[in-house]
């Protein structure tokens, strides 16, 4: 199963125009804790997919909001000539393939 | 008396739950009427509206330009003065014209008086300036008292120097301030949007935590419910918790919908950081007052020891012209890697032949990789594309040069392979270049640390 098929939710904004962050929500608390406990959403499988060094990559998980965040550097500074995503949002899609 | 006197009266007189209307998270983009009507209906002690934030980008802030038409907005500041003047409340407006400083200001006050004489409204308007001051930030960044937000580098002289427009994000003090002043309408340039609804309850004494925390969610309208949207949304606090609900019966505020809010543009779900302190929301907790209105409780407040002031500061870089064009030949879209960058250089070389090398000259590739941090290799190509090339040079003049020089020999170019040699490119109209006027970026985003964190900004008031 990818995370697609089980997350209500899966985005990505700006949290200041220096930190990318994602929120993968979920629709039941056996859905959260599924993939809370599973070691599918490690620093190393973010890490991989958006090709930052593990350490610079933070997972908070959000039981009260069934959430897990994860929070990024971005490459560059928002609106930085070369940036591609002023706002962040589109920067979800590795997330949706990973496998649970 | 004005609205906020009589407010501040009335409850100081007879204490009862406070009603905060949350009538707009970006005001200038549309208000919905029916549930502003209904939040009026609800009889409301103050009605709040945030207009800005950092995320549009730093063109706004750096060229001193609303984000909103000049049309929607004054729909919004005209539906909202009638609302607020005729219940008699304050109405309080953050981070005006997008951007917060002065220019947004005054371009947004403007608009408010223009609305005043118009139709016929008299009000007294409290007006709160962010622009920071250079003289003092100097002062500040060879003092020390100036750190970089999130691994910023450290400010230097220059770039304070060079900025266009520099602003801070003002805190819940001068809100209170102006709300002592017995006004109407507060109208405040860059400013926290907890700024807009902490202000009222904080001053009436209710705890500090539960009223950053829910300004914090009302100030984005009707986002925290299922479905989010951007309908008014109406908070009622007392001294345990508040609750929330939508102005639209058809979103409903749940516990975990209002939840999950606390992450939204926030790096950690848990705390908040303001200007003279932090709101702690580990023991935050959300119930269901029924199908569709939450409650909240639980957020603690910590005063801070070393008050700051968010500064954002955008300087600008250039003049921006694009090109605009798609392909659909797979030779090319194949090789668009490679090919890009060579043509990158017989067009320096075309445009440099008696000019230094003045300009950057960008290539983006929608369908292929215009979008994503990180692509992943082998990913098959696309059918067609549509390629974007951007020129930033020191004059409007310089960029459109750039630019119709790489159109015309991006069409001709002659790589391994090609067979469509009538020209690699499609445009969807003539001309295709685009000059979009003056590119920013932001060279300040760091903290200010300030003894006083409200005498940065203040406050004047105007009788209309």
């Amino acid at each position: 199963m990818k995370l697609s098929d089980i997350a209500q939710v899966i985005r990505s904004k700006n949290a200041g125009p220096r930190r990318l962050t994602f929120d993968i929500m979920f629709g039941s608390d056996a859905d959260y804790q599924r993939v809370a406990q599973s070691p599918a959403i490690s620093a190393e499988v973010i890490g991989r997919l958006y090709s930052v060094p593990p350490s610079e990559v933070t997972i908070f998980p959000y039981p009260v909001g069934r959430a897990i965040k994860i929070v990024l550097a971005r490459k560059i500074m928002a609106g930085d000539p070369g940036d591609f995503d002023v706002y962040g949002a589109q920067q979800h899609a590795p997330l949706l393939g990973i496998e649970l | 008396m004005s609205a906020s006197g009589r407010v501040l009266r009335e409850l100081r007189a007879e204490r009862r739950p406070l009603r905060l209307l949350g009538a707009s998270g970006q005001l200038g983009y549309g208000v919905p009427t029916p549930a502003f009507n209904a939040g009026l209906a609800r009889k409301p002690d103050m009605i709040g509206c945030d207009m800005g934030s950092i995320d549009i980008g730093p063109t706004y802030l750096g060229k001193g330009e609303m984000a909103t038409s000049p049309e929607s907005t004054r729909r919004d500041l005209r539906k909202v003065l009638h609302g607020a003047l005729s219940l008699n409340v304050p109405l309080i407006i953050g981070s005006a014209g997008s951007a917060g400083a002065g220019a947004h200001l005054d371009a947004t006050l403007a608009i408010i008086r223009d609305i005043a004489r118009t139709d016929a409204l008299s009000f007294r308007m409290a007006v709160i300036r962010a622009d920071i001051d250079r003289g003092m930030l100097l002062e500040a960044v060879r003092g020390g008292k100036v750190t970089g937000l999130d691994d910023m580098p450290d400010l230097t002289e220059e770039e304070v120097t060079e900025a266009s427009n520099i602003v801070g994000q003002m805190g819940t003090g001068p809100f209170r301030s102006a709300l002592e002043m017995d006004v109407d309408v507060i109208v405040a340039g860059r400013a926290c949007d907890t700024g807009i609804f902490a202000a009222l309850p904080t001053l009436l004494g209710f705890p500090t935590g539960l009223s950053v925390h829910m300004a914090k969610i009302i100030e984005c309208a009707s986002l925290c419910c299922v479905p989010g949207g951007r309908d008014p949304i109406l908070a009622i606090l007392d001294d345990e918790g508040f609750i929330l609900e939508s102005m639209n019966p058809d979103r409903r505020a749940t516990p975990i919908s209002v939840a999950a809010h606390s992450l939204y543009e926030q790096s950690d779900p848990f705390t908040v950081h303001e200007p003279d302190g932090s709101l702690d929301l580990t023991n935050a907790q959300y119930v269901a007052v029924d199908d569709r209105r939450a409650r909240v409780s639980g957020a603690a407040w910590k005063d801070s020891t070393d008050p700051t002031i968010k500064l954002e500061g955008a300087r600008w870089i250039g003049e921006r012209a694009l090109l605009l064009a798609g392909s659909a030949d797979p030779r090319f879209i194949a090789q668009s890697k490679d090919l890009l960058p060579k043509v990158a250089i017989v067009v320096r070389d075309l445009v440099c032949e008696d000019t230094p090398e003045d300009y950057t000259l960008r290539f983006r590739v929608y369908g292929v990789d215009g979008v994503r941090m990180n692509v992943p290799p082998g990913e098959a190509m696309p059918g067609e594309v549509f390629l974007m090339a951007e020129c930033i040079a020191p004059t409007r003049e310089r960029a459109s040069e750039v630019v119709r020089t790489c159109k015309q020999f991006l069409l001709h170019y002659g790589y391994p392979g090609r067979l469509s040699t009538a020209g690699n490119i499609a445009f969807p109209f003539t001309p295709p270049e685009i000059s979009v006027g003056p590119a920013y970026r932001f060279t300040i985003y760091h903290l200010l640390h300030v003894d006083d964190v409200d005498a940065l900004f203040p406050v004047t008031v105007e009788t209309l």
